[in-house]
């Protein structure tokens, strides 16, 4: 008993630090990617963890017009991303806190970190801060129901909804798994990790401009540690939907336990199918503009057109 | 055409009749008419309306010490006959006050603003009279361009009197942007009157880097205000200086050797091209398309290179003299400049492909940040703006200056009015410039590329003009004693077309404000000065 809750906990230390020392670094590739795409050198990979330590190392400035929220909301949405992130397989087939939740968890635990990220952009009274939530609240209530189905596409496959089984009944199924509403839910899922990301065509990640913004907007009164945390935060976030993404639909090569053979070869895979992921959306991120602020809706409703089909598809066939 | 325009201007003197107190022909295109200040708005609207000319510049001058009250003047512009007609009116100082006809011609509204500002003459009827030029903290009762204001002098700060829109309504939102941006921009701020994402109405407060240079400028010897006039702007630094020159060269009706003139072309067309080409590239981050930013930076950057191999300053400062140009270019210039043109044309071709292809960047840019020619037209809108809602000026084509009577190019003229249709008249633009410059080596004659200037006479005017990549640039400059400055009016094509943005913006939406603003492209510092 005993044995196995170090194993747990040794577990657990070891999820979390993949999580925050990867998550910098997912975010440095698809930088680095997007750079080299568009004829630039682009800065080191290594920089946005720079970025995170020198953020840490600083005071924060807070406006006098700020309630404690914009203190605690950092926090509180680094924990639940955190959290969430323990809830998902990266290279093994189960997650640390599997036992804990399923999707829909994952799923609201991302949410609550929006809630409290949005909340705290409207505690200083900044008009950009009030652009900024409002419109992620919006974009929001329509990403989530969309998240949801395609996760949903996936369960019906598995017949369950935690991670950990759906995780193993996917790669038991070999190159079986490729089939027609697979590969409509493969593209559904694929929309929503690049809304929840705030990518283009969704969102401009790289914008200066204010007026545009959505994710960064609600982040703009923050400084210091707290925008260090926040966008740590977001890396993480970034990185957790990349493992949904893996878990759900690229299960191949993930180690079933811990024998060292198993675990090193699935470690590997696991780095290049990020790696790959980050280059695909760096890649879109570049052939694609930004769509009209209204028109997003609409490239989500296709996410959730896509859901549905794969839906009936699976009822039908 | 000299008989046409004989006849244009006796039949005007017929028509106006008594109203008019003199009529003088100064220059070969200009005509000076004197009025009483109370029949100014009938003299403007019979030659606005009735003869069709449009308002190039309004100056205020302060001519007290020499003329015993000040003086403004209403310069207009008749494309058709290229003819300048300025209508000149005093107002004394015990009568510090002129008829405002702000409400009748729009493009008047910010003149008017400014004469208050600086000279202290009231424009009675104006619609609108908060401060323009000075911001709300100065002193009321200050005003720098008259003569007894010492440049050196600090003006207290008062309690500021600015003012923005009011809105009724829970539904509407302020949005105040700025005067500090997030990125490295010219200071500017807006305040939106929003209704969710769905802009209402734009308040812009601009002026924020009003360095008053026409004050500065009072009293400096020319060659050295040409220096001031190039440092007007960072990107339209030739435009400034070439109107300079050639405002001093027709105060001293001088005429500037051909080569020269050959010269001055070809580099404005260079500062055109890399303006433009910056410019679409640039659109592309009002939608975050970076391949078009990309490209669009790698071209400029060649043109700039280019321009720094040849004229030894990318940005084309130290060119221009005043009588001609600094220095000649040679034979390996002539080709290095074509083989690089030859290479920024295929570039260009294959971005504009990429970009008017593609259908997000396509479909933000159509029908966003209407301006309709009714507005332009009211606005007295220029360049890029103008030809884009269906205005058909380019001051190349209608008023020539340097060489372009000599070659041959098209203006492009679209009627939509959207960023699509600007983006569009810069890309069209670019390819005529591409061929202007070709035209200009074929035809490049031999000679000096300066001339001595004469003896300039106290108090003459002149006027000097360019279409910038903004559009059209006004320097009218009157002389002092010794061959200084005694007045100098810098009217940039920002300053035209920044009241039309406010104009195109309502109706949109809040994040495709910096798209509508990135496709006017305007200077701050050109506006303001």
């Amino acid at each position: 008993m005993l044995e196995q809750m170090i194993q747990m906990a040794g577990w657990i230390v070891l999820q979390t630090a993949i999580l925050l020392l990867l998550a910098p670094l997912v975010q440095g590739l698809i930088k680095k990617s997007k750079a080299r795409l568009q004829s630039r050198i682009g800065p080191s990979i290594l920089q946005p963890s720079y970025d995170i330590i020198k953020y840490l190392k600083k005071d924060a400035v807070i406006s006098d017009k700020a309630s404690w929220l914009t203190r605690v909301a950092p926090y509180i949405a680094f924990t639940a991303v955190i959290t969430a992130g323990l809830l998902v397989p990266t290279f093994i087939v189960n997650a640390p806190l599997g036992v804990a939740g399923d999707i829909i968890m994952v799923i609201y635990l991302l949410g609550l970190a929006r809630f409290f990220t949005a909340l705290a952009a409207l505690d200083a009274g900044s008009s950009f801060g009030g652009m900024g939530s409002s419109r992620e609240m919006a974009l929001g209530a329509i990403i989530e129901p969309a998240f949801l189905l395609a996760l949903f596409t996936v369960c019906l496959l598995s017949g369950t909804t935690k991670l950990g089984q759906i995780v193993q009944v996917m790669s038991g199924k070999e190159w079986a798994l490729i089939d027609p509403s697979y590969a409509l839910a493969f593209l559904a899922m694929f929309i929503v990790v690049i809304a929840e990301t705030g990518r283009i065509p969704v969102d401009n990640p790289d914008t200066h401009l204010e007026l545009t913004m959505i994710h960064e907007g609600m982040l703009l009164e923050y400084s210091g540690r707290y925008l260090g945390l926040m966008l740590w935060a977001a890396e993480i976030k970034q990185l957790i939907m990349l493992n949904l993404f893996i878990s759900a639909f690229l299960p191949w090569g993930m180690a079933l336990d811990w024998s060292s053979i198993g675990a090193g070869a699935a470690i590997f895979i696991y780095g290049l199918k990020l790696a790959l992921l980050g280059i695909l959306l760096a890649v879109i991120e570049t052939a694609y503009a930004k769509m009209r602020l209204y028109k997003v809706p609409k490239l989500l409703a296709a996410s959730m057109a896509l859901s549905v089909l794969a839906v009936i598809m699976r009822v039908v066939m | 055409m000299l008989k046409n325009k004989k006849l244009f201007l006796t039949r005007i003197k017929q028509q106006l009749g008594e109203k008019i107190l003199s009529f003088t022909i100064r220059q070969p295109n200009e005509t000076e008419i004197v009025v009483k200040k109370d029949q100014l708005a009938e003299v403007c609207r019979f030659l606005c309306q009735e003869k069709e000319g449009r308002l190039f510049t309004m100056v205020g001058s302060d001519e007290r010490e020499f003329a015993g009250s000040f003086v403004l003047y209403y310069v207009f512009s008749f494309d058709e006959t290229q003819q300048f007609i300025t209508v000149k009116t005093m107002t004394p100082e015990e009568d510090s006050t002129f008829p405002s006809l702000a409400a009748e011609f729009p493009a008047l509204n910010w003149y008017e603003r400014e004469v208050k500002d600086l000279l202290g003459l009231r424009p009675q009827g104006h619609p609108d009279l908060r401060p323009l030029i000075l911001h709300g903290d100065w002193p009321e009762e200050i005003h720098p361009l008259r003569k007894e204001f010492d440049v050196s002098q600090n003006a207290p700060r008062v309690k500021s009197r600015e003012s923005f829109m009011q809105y009724e309504g829970d539904e509407v939102t302020e949005i105040p942007v700025g005067p500090i941006h997030a990125g490295i921009i010219e200071p500017g701020h807006f305040r939106f009157g929003a209704v969710g994402d769905t802009v209402l109405y734009l308040d812009a407060r601009l002026f924020f880097t009003h360095r008053g240079l026409e004050k500065a400028s009072e009293g400096m010897p020319l060659s050295k205000a040409l220096f001031l006039a190039e440092r007007i702007c960072g990107v339209c630094a030739l435009s400034h200086a070439v109107s300079f020159a050639q405002a001093v060269e027709a105060a001293a009706a001088v005429e500037i050797p051909l080569r020269a003139k050959y010269l001055r072309t070809l580099f404005l067309e260079l500062e055109r091209l890399y303006n433009h080409i910056g410019d679409v590239g640039n659109i592309c981050a009002g939608f975050g398309f970076a391949v078009g930013v990309s490209q669009g930076t790698i071209l400029r950057e060649e043109l700039l290179m280019l321009n720094e191999r040849i004229a030894g300053h990318r940005y084309l400062r130290g060119i221009v003299d005043l009588g001609g140009v600094r220095f000649d270019i040679a034979h390996p210039d002539y080709a290095d400049i074509l083989s690089t043109l030859n290479k920024i044309e295929i570039g260009f071709t294959e971005l504009v492909d990429i970009l008017l292809s593609h259908d997000i960047a396509v479909d933000r840019m159509s029908k966003t940040g209407i301006l309709t020619l009714k507005q332009a037209n009211d606005l007295e809108v220029v360049g890029v703006a103008a030809r884009a809602s269906g205005r058909n000026i380019d001051i190349r084509r209608d008023q020539p200056y340097a060489a372009y009577d000599k070659v041959s190019f098209t203006v492009p003229v679209y009627t939509e009015g959207d960023v699509l249709a600007r983006i569009r008249v810069r890309i069209d633009e670019v390819f005529q410039s591409i061929s202007i410059i070709r035209q200009i080596f074929i035809q490049m004659p031999t000679g000096d590329v300066s001339v001595g200037l004469p003896p300039i006479s106290p108090y003459a005017r002149g006027m000097g003009w360019v279409e910038s990549s903004k559009g059209e640039t006004v320097h009218w400059l009157m002389t002092g004693p010794n061959e200084t400055v005694e007045r100098y009016r810098v009217r940039s094509a920002t300053y035209s077309n920044w009241p039309a943005v406010a104009l195109a913006v309502p109706g949109n939406i809040v994040p495709d404000f910096p798209l509508i603003n990135k496709s006017f492209e305007l200077c701050y510092a050109c506006c303001d000065r």
